[in-house]
């Protein structure tokens, strides 16, 4: 049994990212792997305690949707033979794939257009020519979509069923506000849209049914979105000069949870069903995905060289889902 | 551990017994009815990527049945019970296990996945706060001991006793101490903080939801088929004596007729008898008796001394009080309030 993963303070991991990408250079866990190991007959067992405790770690993250981190997985699974990583992860994929039919996502990085001015003044200094990773990862599901229905896989019952599917529907109509929106929500606009939800002060809570807290605060709703992922607050400090204040964008497990495919039906409830010309539109809006941020001078020359075109790493193949 | 390592599989597993276990992860327990509305969902998946393209896969067992849409009854026990079967068979090297029991109120048997080894903290750990699951540990302190006695055997609390367990007790770590204890150079863990008692009610309500909590109408919590799947064997071990003497009164026992756990149900009018029955199993059981006396004692069997709430709900005291009571409760909780001197915490 592996110990109860232990919470981490979320400011130190929010900060810790960044700068954990540049130290651990990833050919150590090559380099690292003694060619011993693989003939000792011992070795083969604990390596399957090591790929189970991986597998049984990745299942509980999701249950409350805590990313899976390199450096957490380092901690609780591998303990002191923290060299074989990739072995590890490599088997744990397999078998997630195998029996539960879902796989480990990596997070996408904290897009560079995200970070305070100040923020990447440094990152610019710091950072090398190396593609940055997040090691961060997520469950999703790998099943054939005929297989992800409602009725087959329901919300999950991490709070209540009827909460899970309320705080799924917010997120998404967010993401998808903030998408259409060429990627970025000034504060003021997504308070505007949240009253028109009548959502400004209150949310529907986790869970409904607690007489006792049957709503709860849209800023607490809203700060567990960013927690999790879903959303991503940027607050410009002012000596930048710029007056925008805060802006919120779409956070890496929402990109990967909330496609585009999501964020289209969406529209189709919001617009009563689905019409030709709406498709039309559709198709040109979510396609403008992204390309329309920026316009902040000498800061779009970094992104042009750093962020891919469209800023969108959705990969096309993962549905939403994840939830179990 | 080669590059060519497979996790073993059972046989035949495809993707429909994996969205069927995707399924019943995501809702903890799974009855009969539940389970063949779901297994002909899948079928009905499976038939329709096969109308799709014909790349033969998802031929499980159990939905042999062509084309279109799968009608929940034509889906059997046996069916259900080989999925089950397959699923488990698939989870158990990694130590999940698919467990069933009867619902000790309603009769209805219940299936649940549910981690092979597990205590209070490795069901809660990752999605609960440490003071959180610290409270949990006392409430199941208050069910199993302090509302568990050779003459009152509740195994519930109602909501004042629950607010009660709100703060940190001195013998804190007597329930599962000796884990605590052994990890003590590591992690000396700091006395929990005591919770609000608006965050006992919220916790106890998303315990509820979550499945882990029953409420009764007469406002007692005890615990539900799957948490008791799940934890029985933390139970045992944790609340009775690993040697009793014969005919000791132990904390926790099990039912005379089927042997699984008995939380609610009837016991032998002789208070010092440790003979159990479930209410579900009494008919059964009786049928195959000449006469109406505890097995052990040769006491007559009324079936009016019980395990569980009724053992207060059914008292004269508690007829007549029942509003008084309830007054009385709400006016001692006011008195308790722990609400004042937290620091506001993460
Ligand atoms: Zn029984
Ligand atoms: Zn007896």
């Amino acid at each position: 049994m592996p110990p109860p993963p232990r919470r981490r303070p979320q400011e130190l991991e929010e900060e810790e990212e960044e700068e954990d990408t540049q130290q651990i250079p990833d050919h150590v866990d090559e380099d690292g792997d003694e060619p011993m190991e693989d003939a000792d007959a011992d070795a083969g067992g604990e390596m399957n305690t090591m790929i189970k405790n991986l597998v049984r770690y990745a299942l509980a993250c999701e249950f409350s949707r805590t990313p899976i981190r390199r450096d957490a997985i380092r901690d609780k699974v591998l303990g002191p033979r923290g060299r074989s990583f990739k072995k590890v992860f490599a088997g744990a994929q397999k078998q997630l794939r195998a029996t539960f039919g879902m796989e480990m996502v990596e997070l996408p990085t904290k897009d560079r257009n995200l970070l305070t001015t100040e923020q990447k003044r440094k990152a610019a200094k710091s950072q090398s020519q190396k593609e940055p990773t997040s090691n961060a990862y997520i469950l999703v599901s790998v099943l054939p979509e005929a297989y992800t229905t409602p009725n087959i896989i329901p919300p999950s019952k991490v709070q209540s069923a009827d909460g899970e599917a309320a705080y799924i529907g917010l997120y998404t109509i967010i993401i998808a506000i903030i998408t259409l929106s060429g990627g970025e929500l000034s504060e003021p606009r997504l308070r505007r849209y949240l009253t028109r939800l009548n959502a400004a002060e209150n949310m529907p809570s986790m869970n409904p049914h607690d007489a006792t807290a049957p709503s709860e605060k849209t800023d607490a709703v809203l700060q567990r979105m960013v927690k999790q992922g879903y959303l991503v607050k940027v607050t410009e400090s002012r000596s930048a000069g710029d007056d925008e204040g805060t802006t919120w964008h779409v956070g890496p497990r929402g990109k990967i949870e909330v496609d585009k495919e999501a964020i289209a039906n969406v529209v189709r409830a919001v617009y009563g069903g689905s019409s030709g010309e709406l498709e039309k539109k559709l198709e040109t809006s979510l396609k403008i995905k992204g390309r329309s941020r920026g316009g902040e001078g000498a800061v779009e020359e970094e992104e042009v060289e750093e962020a891919p075109p469209d800023g969108d790493p959705g990969p096309s193949h993962h549905r939403r889902h994840g939830r179990r | 551990m080669a590059d060519d390592w497979e996790p073993p599989l059972p046989p035949g597993y495809n993707d429909a017994h994996r969205a069927f276990l995707q399924a019943f992860m995501a809702r903890g327990t799974l009855t009969f009815r539940e389970g063949r509305k779901l297994l002909a969902a899948i079928a009905s998946a499976s038939n329709a990527g096969r109308d799709g393209d014909s790349d033969g896969e998802g031929e499980g067992e159990g939905h042999g049945h062509g084309h279109g849409p799968v009608n929940p009854d034509s889906i059997t026990m046996a069916d259900f019970e080989s999925w089950v079967r397959t699923v488990r068979e698939a989870v158990e090297p990694l130590d999940f296990d698919v467990r069933n029991t009867r619902d000790q109120v309603r009769g209805e048997r219940v299936w649940a996945f549910v981690n092979a080894h597990s205590d209070p903290v490795t069901q809660l750990g990752t999605a609960r706060t440490p003071d959180e699951v610290a409270y949990v540990k006392r409430l199941l302190d208050a069910m199993f001991d302090q509302h568990n006695t050779p003459r009152m055997e509740v195994m519930a609390v109602d909501e004042g006793q629950a607010l009660r367990a709100s703060r940190p007790r001195g013998r804190e770590s007597q329930a599962g101490g000796d884990a605590d204890a052994g990890e003590e150079g590591t992690q000396a863990p700091a006395a929990a903080r005591p919770l609000k008692h608006s965050e006992v009610l919220a916790l106890l309500a998303s315990l509820v939801a979550e499945g882990w909590l029953r409420k009764s109408q007469d406002g007692f919590y005890d615990l539900t088929p799957r948490a008791l799947m799940e934890l029985w064997p933390w139970l045992v071990e944790t609340y009775n004596d690993p040697e009793p003497a014969d005919g000791d009164w132990q904390r926790i026992k099990f039912c005379e007729a089927c042997k699984e756990i008995v939380t609610h149900g009837q016991r032998c009018d002789n208070l010092d008898c440790t003979v159990r029955l479930h209410d579900i199993c009494d008919e059964a059981f009786w049928r195959t008796r000449s006469a109406r006396t505890c097995p052990k004692c040769g006491t007559p069997w009324e079936g009016n001394h019980f395990v569980g709430e009724r053992a207060v709900t059914t008292r004269a005291g508690f007829q007549r009080g029942r509003g008084a009571r309830r007054r009385t409760e709400a006016a001692q909780n006011d008195e308790e309030p722990v609400d004042e001197e937290e620091e506001e915490g993460a």
